[in-house]
């Protein structure tokens, strides 16, 4: 039995700290300004194309891991200033709504440029192989994004507390018209958020682009974990976000191993569960943000 | 009369109505009376939509050569082509659509088993004809099989008793399946326990991923655990792609052989060359004399056109869309009649050759195009200067012997012609 267990929830574990990478990105972005940005995969395979693209024409990976997600935030924030904000006033709906829409025009133009088919997309060579762990063997990869979502969460950590501009945006969390009353640029705020958001998307992007696959379709298809994640871990909360983004990871590894065919619903029958005990979310009301 | 607001409305409406509607309708009118429109369903967009793409190239071409020829019947054929989005129940609303407003004369498609057996659900009560052109599962010219429903490429059943036996001796017994949950993977997978049970083998996992998995991992660990001689891949598009690649990453190709009932160049392309690997069932090839038949002109002619038309060589898809239009336009021609049941006799039972090694008929008793199907290694490299021909030929497998017997056949399928 713990022969079964232990490769199930080591793997459940690293793919909830993906998970947790990309619902992290959607809930900094929801937190500030209400949006429910429907577009998150979409700017995840944009970083992806964009790496897949540097890397083809013999760039290293490691600096397509940083400047893809950098073009994608550029795009991100052109997005926010001129689609984005006129909606911010509005009920979170229209936001929603016009994101969606995007996505779906975001889909098309990737198939138009990268074509319908999956592109090949690997590792940089000495992370492609497996390591052995004594219990199984695992991707170096996949334990290089255990690495890169400890060091993405204790810079954003230190950059929401310890810099002015972190402290200003918790700060409009709370209280958006206070903060804008004691002449603070609020809608730099909600520019420079949103354009760290997707920065986080943009990392993820590249990440599942070298574990996963790249095809038009492949952010889109992360983006419902990715809602779980922040539903899950409740609203408000990055703290949540990581919980949420590992429960949810163990609940599919763990399902595999009795029901396969259920891993995909078991996320929302945890969301369920966490819905009708605690409505918030698991970390709804505390955490960095709260 | 006065112009009150209410009258205002109305005459507006009936105004605008004579301005845009009714003139854009009467040529619509002229228009389907002078071209003969065929409806074509496919998957543009999801995991299948590279194949849908390469089916439609295949479509295309075969329209070309017939209206470069004049045409069915003195008409010229247009094709008008729906997204069904993977999903059957949008599949059914299309062809009802492509039925009701675009007056086609006949469907054809799908990519998606599913949703192939959805619109042979709408054909079949419209009494239209409908050529699957590329979804495998058995049911299509099995269980629920039709008069009106015909089937280019091969079956689930053929897919896997084609390539299960020589898998079986090349490898080993024990086989770990990783299955896409619906219609196309549980009918691979009763055609390959068939198999299995006919030769004492057992199949010690089977994973059954939802389509449109983008994390294969969490069923991957299991396989080291289970021990089997082979694993068998039946997840098929980005799907397959993301399987082999995560399956590269744990180290799994290097530990155990793969194969499987059917692979595709276009989600082998999608690979890095090192995530390439294994025997696979093959069901048509643009580069060996084995799968186009020796000195076949057709074959090299249709090859040639479709490489310079796309700009890149044709694949099995393009193949079952060339075929599939083709036959139906024949049978069109043949009959001298729009008429699906005279269309249908038209179609059954006549012995063609076309772009693939030997004679091939649509059989009479469930629709099924009886065509070998191929056995191949991968070449993960392609070859010097070319990067497309990624299979290595080795085997051909006569229809007669990979697919059901009649006798076996009629007792799941009754075509109830009316």
């Amino acid at each position: 039995m713990i022969h079964d267990l232990a490769p199930q929830v080591f793997n459940g574990l690293v793919l909830g700290a993906f998970y947790a990478i990309v619902g992290i990105g959607l809930s900094l972005i929801m937190n500030l300004t209400g949006t429910i940005n429907m577009a998150h995969g979409s700017f995840m395979t944009l970083a992806g194309y964009l790496a897949f693209t540097m890397v083809s024409r013999g760039t290293s990976f490691w600096f397509a891991l940083i400047a893809a997600p950098l073009i994608a935030v550029v795009v991100g924030i052109l997005v926010e200033r001129t689609l984005v904000r006129p909606l911010y006033k509005r009920e979170p709906f229209y936001s929603l709504l016009m994101t969606f829409g995007l996505s779906l025009m975001a889909e098309e133009i990737y198939r138009l440029i990268w074509g319908p088919n999956g592109v090949p997309f690997s590792p940089p060579p000495g992370l492609a192989s497996a390591v052995s762990l004594g219990f199984m063997s695992f991707p170096k990869f996949r334990i290089f994004i255990v690495v890169v979502l400890v060091v993405a969460m204790a810079a954003l950590a230190l950059f929401l507390t310890r810099t002015r501009f972190g402290l200003r945006l918790r700060a409009a969390v709370q209280d958006s018209e206070m903060i804008a009353a004691l002449g603070t640029n609020t809608q730099l705020l909600y520019a420079v958020n949103f354009g760290l958001g997707i920065f986080l998307a943009g990392i993820a992007g590249v990440l599942a682009a070298g574990m996963l696959g790249l095809s038009p379709t492949s952010g889109n298809a992360l983006l419902m974990p990715a809602f779980v994640t922040v539903i899950i871990g409740g609203m408000g909360s990055l703290f949540g976000s990581i919980v949420g983004g590992l429960l949810i990871g163990m609940a599919i590894s763990l399902t595999t191993l009795w029901i396969p065919a259920a891993s995909e619903v078991s996320m929302y029958i945890l969301m369920a569960l966490v819905l009708m005990i605690r409505p918030r979310g698991l970390f709804g009301e505390e955490g960095i943000f709260g | 009369m006065t112009l009150n607001r209410r009258s205002f409305v109305t005459l507006a409406g009936a105004g605008t109505a004579a301005a845009f509607g009714i003139p854009a309708y009467l040529p619509r009118i002229g228009e389907a009376a002078d071209t003969l429109k065929i409806g074509l369903v496919e998957p543009y967009t999801g995991v299948y939509a590279g194949p849908a793409e390469n089916e439609t190239a295949g479509f295309q071409l075969a329209l070309d050569a017939w209206n470069k020829r004049g045409g069915v019947m003195g008409r010229k054929v247009e094709l008008v082509k729906e997204d069904n989005q993977n999903d059957p129940g949008v599949g059914a609303q299309k062809a009802r659509k492509l039925i009701d407003q675009d007056k086609v004369a006949a469907l054809v498609g799908t990519v998606n088993s599913a949703v192939s057996l959805s619109v042979s659900g709408v054909a079949f009560a419209s009494g239209m004809i409908f050529i699957d052109s590329g979804g495998h599962s058995d049911n299509v010219t099995g269980a629920s099989c039709h008069w009106n429903t015909f089937r280019t490429c091969h079956s689930t059943w053929m897919e896997t008793h084609a390539t299960g036996l020589s898998l079986a001796k090349r490898f080993g017994k024990r086989w770990f399946l990783i299955t896409p949950d619906y219609a196309f993977g549980h009918a691979l997978e009763a055609g390959y326990k068939d198999v299995l049970g006919k030769i004492g083998g057992t199949i010690v996992g089977d994973e059954l991923t939802p389509l449109g998995t983008t994390d294969f991992s969490s069923y991957l660990t299991k396989i080291d655990a289970a021990k089997p001689d082979l694993i068998i891949v039946l997840v098929q598009g980005d799907d397959y792609t993301n399987c082999l690649k995560q399956m590269n990453q744990f180290g799994l190709l290097k530990k155990y052989p793969v194969g499987g009932p059917q692979v595709e160049i276009e989600p082998l392309l999608g690979l890095a060359p090192d995530s390439r690997a294994g025997y696979w069932g093959v069901e048509w090839y643009y580069k060996s004399d084995l799968t186009l038949g020796k000195g076949n002109t057709l074959a090299h002619e249709f090859v040639a056109q479709s490489t310079k038309q796309f700009g890149k060589p044709p694949t099995a898809r393009n193949c079952f869309g060339y075929v599939t239009l083709d036959r139906l336009l024949t049978a069109m021609a043949e009959a001298k009649s729009l008429e699906a049941v005279k269309i249908a006799h038209a179609i059954e039972g006549s012995r063609f050759t076309s772009i693939f090694n030997g004679p091939a008929y649509y059989r009479k008793e469930d629709h099924q195009l009886m065509w070998p199907m191929w056995i191949a290694k991968i070449r993960p490299n392609g070859t010097p200067g070319d990067k497309y021909d990624l299979f290595d030929v080795l085997d051909i497998e006569p229809a007669e012997g990979i697919e059901q017997s009649i006798a076996e056949k009629e007792k799941v399928c009754k075509l109830g012609y009316p």
